[in-house]
This record gives C-alpha cells, sequence and structure tokens, in this order.
C-alpha cells in the first residue's frame, strides 16, 4: 500500500472515529441531513420514507459540527 | 426528539409499557458514526398481571386517541414514525433490564447496551445487521469480558466465532 494510499485510510477512520464522539443530538441532526439526501433516492424507487420533522433547535449545522 | 421521547416516557410512567429503551439503528448511532434510518426502534417490556394483555394495542389505542396516527408498523409521535417492538425472546428481556439510563437534552430516556446491541445483530443476522456489527467493532467501546457472558448465556458464541473470522 502507498504512503498516500495509507494516509486517506487513517484519515477516513478518524474522520469515522470523530464522529461516533458526537453528542447523541448532535448524531441526531446528522441522520435527519442523511434522511433528507436519501429520502429522495428511496422515494424515486417507490419507498415510501418519513423524514423527521422535529424543531430546528434539534438540527444544529451539521458541517459545523461533523467538520470539528 | 425531546417530545417524542417525553411521551414515551408518559407510557411508561403510566404503565403501558413496563420499562422501555431504545434500540435498533437509532440505539446503535448512541455508540457508533450516526447511520441513516427513517425509525425510532423501541424496545417494551409490556405489563404482565392479572388480566393483563401481552399486545401492544393498548399503546397504539393510547397513541391514536393523543391523535398520533399510524403509518405502516409505526406511529408518528411529534414527527418521528416510533415502532415498538415487545420484547420476545430472553435476550431482549436482559437487553432491557440491563438498558443504560440516559438523557436526551435533559430528557430522561434509555438505550440498549452496545453488547446487547451488538448480540441482538448477531442473532438477528441479517446483511444490515452484519454492517453494523462491523461498525461496533471499529467505533464503540465495548465491554470484552461482558460481551462474552452474554454472549455465552445466550448460546451466540459459534455466531460470533463466524463473524470474527
Amino acid at each position: 500500500m502507498t504512503t498516500e494510499l495509507e494516509r486517506i485510510i487513517a484519515a477516513k477512520e478518524k474522520r469515522r472515529r470523530d464522529l461516533a464522539a458526537l453528542s447523541f443530538p448532535e448524531k441526531v441532526a446528522i441522520v435527519v441531513q442523511l434522511q433528507k439526501m436519501v429520502a429522495p433516492i428511496l422515494r424515486g424507487r417507490g419507498r415510501e420514507v418519513r423524514v423527521w420533522q422535529i424543531p430546528a433547535a434539534d438540527e444544529r449545522p451539521v458541517a459545523a459540527v461533523a467538520s470539528r | 426528539m425531546e417530545k417524542t421521547l417525553t411521551v414515551i416516557n408518559e407510557l411508561e410512567k403510566a404503565g403501558f409499557v413496563s420499562r422501555y429503551a431504545r434500540g435498533g439503528a437509532m440505539g446503535a448511532t448512541f455508540y457508533v458514526e450516526p447511520v441513516v434510518t427513517f425509525d425510532l426502534d423501541v424496545f417494551v417490556v409490556l405489563p404482565t398481571g392479572p388480566g393483563a394483555l401481552l399486545s401492544l394495542a393498548p399503546i397504539y389505542e393510547k397513541l391514536r386517541s393523543r391523535g398520533y396516527q399510524e403509518e405502516g408498523a409505526c406511529i408518528i409521535i411529534e414527527g418521528i414514525p416510533v415502532q415498538f417492538l415487545p420484547a420476545y425472546n430472553p435476550l431482549l428481556e436482559e437487553a432491557l433490564a440491563e438498558a443504560r439510563e440516559t438523557t436526551y437534552a435533559e430528557v430522561p430516556t434509555r438505550v440498549l447496551s452496545v453488547e446487547h446491541l451488538l448480540a441482538i445483530a448477531l442473532q438477528t443476522g441479517r446483511p444490515k445487521d452484519h454492517e453494523r456489527i462491523q461498525l461496533f467493532l471499529k467505533e464503540a467501546e465495548l465491554d470484552r469480558p461482558y460481551l462474552a457472558a452474554l454472549l455465552q448465556r445466550h448460546g451466540l458464541e459459534e455466531l460470533w466465532k463466524k463473524v470474527k473470522r
């Protein structure tokens, strides 16, 4: 494996660990963002899904929490 | 989410469930990176005793009376589809008994332990459960002696060996 590839894999693993270490409310906000991204694809395949309607206070800026 | 959990806490306080804890993908998300899901799985111990029916029907009736609508296998509580799942085997009963007390934005709640979530995924054995097990192994802090004992108690050691290969 090249050094560059090792660096990329290590960075991906670090990002996953960082995401795992977020608080649960921060993770819930990310789940809702993921739902918004995935829902149109699933609906296009005929699956009915509901994006969670939770108050805005629950949803923090995902980009900010995820990039810590 | 706070409102949803508050409603579920009220169900427990009123005796519609004896005990509950979050499981499934949102249980896993407590311990690992967020994974996409569209429902909140809530495992419940149903009340027992004279005249008690081991049925989810009273829970659904109560929620309907409060204006919450059913949608497929879920009921929408404060904007979140919730699926109630009764503890139908000894592993789930133990998982609920040993669920971890936590809070969500100051609302008290419970989540199944990561070791029980792993054991349940192992027992359920769908492809997505195997993916979840890999996430637990990579990202969660597992109490290995506790996990080993519970896998032995529930006859899951052979399955565990296969997954770890």
